[in-house]
């Protein structure tokens, strides 16, 4: 994945649920989090991801309303087809 | 051992947001956590780390037990806040900002590898850990890995001679 000393923006996209997982190596974990400290963007896309996550797991699938959910289904068949 | 931690100003954990003991005339109280590098323990920096991790505040940090020494830091069972760095304030930030950046500049100059220096300027609102970092990567391009390490190495000396850390 990176190269020596240093992972890019897209590397942080890709890597960004390994470490929410807490399962890249101590050394990816090292660099991914140097990258967090001096990139703002990577910082902010990782705390939306957190956020994303911890509102995904405090909603009941009871909670989201019909249409929403049409939507939403309707968005992961168009989403398959592509 | 004595090590330093960067926090964020509201003296929380950069990655973890924990929110730690601070000194208040004496040091902070002690925090244990099992050590697992990157996962779990009490993570500092060795002076040779600080540029990896250069953040808003800056303490010093006494960790007890056994210490793990990982590339870019180290990790102990228990640790406890002894001072803050007070030199390490925004003053002292932007001036090892504008340093990262005359080194970026002078490296790729030497170099000739000017197209570098376009985004040398640019990344200064950032901060230090970026410059940091942009020094480094543009020494990496010059000379490979040992110019990357050699440039990590010379920005720790610059900030351990001018915060008085030994």
């Amino acid at each position: 994945m990176a190269d020596h000393e240093h992972i890019s923006c897209q590397e942080v996209v890709e890597l960004v649920n390994d470490y929410l997982d807490q399962t890249l190596e101590p050394d990816e974990t090292s660099l991914f989090e140097q990258h967090i400290n001096f990139c703002d963007g990577c910082d902010w896309y990782l705390n939306q991801m957190r956020t994303t996550i911890s509102t995904m797991g405090r909603i009941t699938e009871d909670e989201v309303p019909p249409e929403t959910r049409d939507k939403l289904l309707s968005a992961f068949r168009e989403w398959k087809r592509t | 051992m004595n090590a330093y931690k960067f926090l964020r100003t509201d003296g929380t954990g950069v990655f973890t947001r924990f929110a730690w003991p601070l000194p208040d005339r004496g040091p902070g109280e002690w925090v244990e956590a099992e050590p697992d590098p990157c996962r779990a323990g009490i993570h500092a920096c060795r002076l040779g780390d600080l540029p990896y991790w250069a953040g808003r505040v800056l303490y010093e940090i006494e960790l007890d037990g056994h210490v793990v020494e990982h590339k870019t830091k180290v990790v102990a069972p228990r640790g406890r806040l002894l001072r803050r760095i007070d030199a390490w304030d925004d003053a002292f930030r932007s001036g090892y900002t504008r340093y990262c950046a005359d080194r970026a500049h002078e490296i790729a100059r030497e170099n000739g590898i000017e197209r570098w220096e376009e985004v040398i300027e640019p990344s200064i609102p950032e901060g230090p850990a970026l410059l940091g970092f942009v020094a480094a990567r543009i020494a990496d391009a010059a000379g490979g890995a040992d110019a990357y390490h050699a440039e990590r190495a010379r920005q720790a000396d610059w900030l351990a001679e001018r915060l008085g850390l030994v």
